[in-house]
């Protein structure tokens, strides 16, 4: 690059950095500046007092403790699941038929099958929440999982999926899941036209089953993406709180049992009037959400291979 | 094109320049080491002017009360008017009647008129930038804690709208023209900040018409209810549903319970934090009531796991006998209800050995307050003076079939008629503060009765539970603590 090209540069980089730097940026770093103070949120006056908040946030076991372990158990399993299924579907939809004439295509319906499993992605996701309270609601007031539960002779809880203390954050991750497989599905899919087809082929002489192209030829050579959705769906779970919002009762699940933390930034900053203390846990799950990035990025992509 | 060494090859594969850095590569390390240094030295300077928690801190004006009947707030008639209303189950026709008459007054004055369910969301930033509405109907599941606001000293006080002569006569003042019992609630630490603008009662409600239709009577005594709920059953209706996803319906059942049985003493104790205030033989035996209306298999299947809505259809469905519900409940459900449906309210089923058999939670309700930092204090009074008047509370009668806090209303409504003959007395007329006056108490209570009622604890641990969070509360010297004044 030459010398002069720089406040060239610069200058088409000034408002989109400085419109971040406003909108983003100096939020966040207000945010740590709020979190040192005993703010309400409702008024113009407020103490420093240091890190109290932070103290007092790590000891609070009826909302905080609770939202990080769930927040937590949805880090682990969200991604895992959804990558596991959406890697199969996209497997199976690609390249798991049985091969007609030596050609290596999905099963069956396959183009039917990419657009059903899209469409939840196509739903805004106030409407999953309101759809999926129904499905899960008791069975005397129309729920859908419950009524077919009970209509083959099942178990089914009587309340309803979501006002279960024991169901109700499998519930949420279950409709997490739902609406995210799709994506990954597409993902995975154009990642798994990429590999020449010649390698399967190869695979298939050699007497390779299914399963075996599966993890010896298909997955290695997707790892790329498959980091990259891992990331994409870890940032998702730590942002879990619209569908906690929407479906569960007392917008956090009986008796705390699915709670998050983005829903509890919100009920201290909304529903006890403590934004400082909701600062401090956002400044909190900021960290978490920087250290998981770089621990992401250090177990980085692996060297590209070309073909 | 010449060969690759494998240095360069290296290079490449890591995604390098192969003929090493250039001029221009260090040149741009430096700078964006450079501009990165230039960005956090900007925001640490730029971040205090843009706070979120810089706000105007201007004194607040002080509202006097003037000789003029007419306008005794000395309201500038060009002045603007900000409103904001919890469009709920009221909604918000009235208020919009209200701003008319305030209209006829001060034809020149331009009313801003926001009613929405998101009050916290939409009112707590303009409270931080001190810019607030002029008058704001704080309530709802968003509503910003009244404890917090009155802390933060941003309410101003109502005396002078109390004290000022009434719209119809001017020879009464205002605070003389509510009923009993209502400035209770808006009251804290003897100062009133928040006017509870309509007369609500918890009830329990039944269909008068179905009750008829079956032969049944009303219980009034607990073990009367117990004795009926049986035959409800035979009739495929189940006794008892409710909210069970907002299980603050339960609140007021519970404490009446208890409170019929040992005296006002007792919840005022809860109200208070005393210690063991939630082992009182009276609270107990409430609680294990409660319990044992789930363990007979006395409430509707799923009711824990439905919301308010959901509970009154089931109720005007007929699929339940008995709802714990306030006075705005025919009003929400006008449109689902059939209309032979007759909302008859009475009051928690006594308890045996009750000691104060009428008492009833009942009292104001719907928490207007005036911000301090309002812009049009005067016209705020003014409007709150309207809304007391007698035509303001009849314009609300009529909207709503519920009662305002005015004296002296006629309601055609029969439902508010019987919950007023429940309320006549004003000595039995008690609202349990705790889950207003702390957050904490508010946050505990309702899974704890949710759970109670569901079956998932028992008494025992439900009054564990409550008492432990009193406890906390009480030695927690951050929060500012509250009583009853009488």
């Amino acid at each position: 690059m030459k010398h002069g090209r720089y406040p060239f540069i610069l200058s088409f980089l000034a408002l989109p950095v400085g419109l971040y730097a406003w909108l983003v940026v100096l939020p966040f770093a207000q945010a740590f500046q709020i979190s040192l103070t005993d703010w309400s949120g409702s008024s113009n006056s407020f103490n420093y007092i240091g890190f109290d908040n932070y103290a007092n946030l790590f000891k609070d076991d009826r909302l905080v403790l609770p939202a990080l372990r769930h927040t937590g158990i949805i880090l682990v399993v969200l991604p895992l699941v959804t990558i596991a299924l959406g890697l199969f579907f996209a497997f199976m939809l690609n390249l798991g038929g049985r091969s007609r004439q030596g050609r290596i295509e999905g099963v069956r319906g396959a183009r039917f099958h990419k657009v059903v499993f899209f469409f939840p992605q196509v739903l805004s996701v106030a409407i999953v929440g309101i759809l999926w309270k129904q499905v899960y609601a008791p069975e005397n007031f129309g729920g859908l999982i419950t009524g077919a539960l009970t209509a083959v002779g099942a178990p089914a809880p009587v309340n309803g999926f979501l006002a279960d203390k024991r169901f109700v954050l499998a519930a949420v991750i279950a409709v997490l899941v739902w609406s995210a497989v799709g994506f990954y599905l597409v993902y995975f899919s154009s990642a798994m036209a990429s590999i020449p087809r010649d390698l399967y082929e190869a695979g298939i002489i050699d007497g390779a089953g299914r399963l075996q192209m599966f993890f010896k030829i298909t997955l290695p050579l997707l790892w790329d993406s498959v980091q990259t959705a891992w990331i994409y769906l870890s940032i998702v779970a730590l942002d879990v709180f619209v569908l906690v919002y929407m479906m569960t009762p007392e917008r956090g699940g009986p008796d705390t049992a699915s709670e998050v933390v983005g829903g509890v930034i919100w009920k201290y900053a909304f529903n006890h009037a403590e934004q400082a203390f909701a600062s401090a846990i956002g400044v909190v799950l900021f960290f978490a959400a920087l250290t998981l990035a770089v621990v992401s990025l250090r177990f980085g992509p692996r060297e590209r291979i070309e073909y | 094109m010449r060969n690759s060494t494998a240095a360069e090859n290296e290079a490449l594969f890591n995604g390098r320049n192969p003929s090493g850095p250039t001029p221009a590569d260090r040149q741009a390390i430096f700078t964006r080491r450079n501009l990165f240094g230039a960005t956090a030295a900007g925001l640490a300077v730029t971040s205090l002017g843009a706070c979120a928690t810089s706000g105007d801190d201007e004194d607040a004006d002080e509202v006097t009360v003037g000789d003029d009947a007419e306008n005794p707030f000395g309201v500038d008639g060009a002045a603007p008017l900000d409103v904001v209303i919890f469009d709920g189950g009221f909604g918000n026709e009235y208020a919009i009647a209200h701003q008319a008459i305030y209209n006829e007054a001060f034809p020149d004055a331009v009313i801003t008129h926001l009613a929405t369910q998101a009050i916290a969301e939409t009112q707590q930033p303009r409270f931080a930038e001190g810019k607030p509405a002029d008058v704001l109907d704080n309530s709802g599941a968003a509503q910003i804690p009244m404890d917090s606001l009155v802390s933060d000293g941003e309410l101003a006080e109502l005396t002078p709208l109390l004290d000022a002569p009434s719209y119809d006569d001017p020879e009464v003042t205002v605070r003389d023209t509510l009923r009993d019992g209502v400035l209770t609630a808006g009251t804290f630490n003897g100062e009133v900040y928040a006017l509870n603008y309509v007369f609500s009662a918890w009830t329990v409600w039944y269909d008068g018409k179905l009750f008829r239709d079956q032969g049944w009577t009303a219980p009034t005594t607990w073990d009367e209810m117990l004795a009926l709920c049986p035959q409800i059953i035979e009739a495929g209706i189940a006794p008892w549903t409710y909210a069970g996803q907002h299980p603050v319906y339960l609140y007021d059942l519970f404490l009446m319970l208890a409170g019929r049985h040992g005296g006002v003493e007792v919840l005022k104790a809860i109200d208070h934090l005393e210690p063991d205030a939630w082992r009182n033989e009276s609270v107990v035996k409430a609680a294990e009531a409660l319990a044992a209306l789930y363990s007979a298999g006395y409430i509707l299947d799923g009711t824990p796991g439905i919301d308010h809505i959901q509970s009154q259809t089931a109720f005007n469905e007929r699929q339940a006998a008995f709802l714990p519900c306030g006075s705005w409940l025919p009003n929400e459900q006008s449109a689902i209800a059939p209309a032979d449906f007759e909302y008859t309210p009475i009051g928690v089923p006594y308890l045996e050995g009750s000691v104060q058999p009428a008492l009833i939670s009942g009292g104001g309700d719907e928490p207007f307050v005036v911000p301090k930092n309002a812009t049009n204090l005067a016209g705020a009074y003014e409007y709150l003076r309207i809304m007391l008047s007698q035509e303001g509370a009849q314009i609300f009668g009529d909207t709503v079939s519920a009662a305002t806090v005015v004296k002296g209303v006629a309601l055609e409504n029969p439902a508010a008629q019987a919950t007023d003959a429940l309320v006549s007395n004003p000595d039995d007329l008690f609202q349990p503060m705790f889950r207003f006056w702390y957050t904490k108490m508010n946050e505990e209570v309702r899974p704890a009765l949710g759970s109670l009622l569901a079956g998932e604890s028992t008494a025992q641990e439900f009054l564990d539970r409550m008492q432990t969070v009193a406890d906390e509360t009480a030695a927690d010297d951050t929060i500012e603590k509250f009583t009853h004044e009488d």
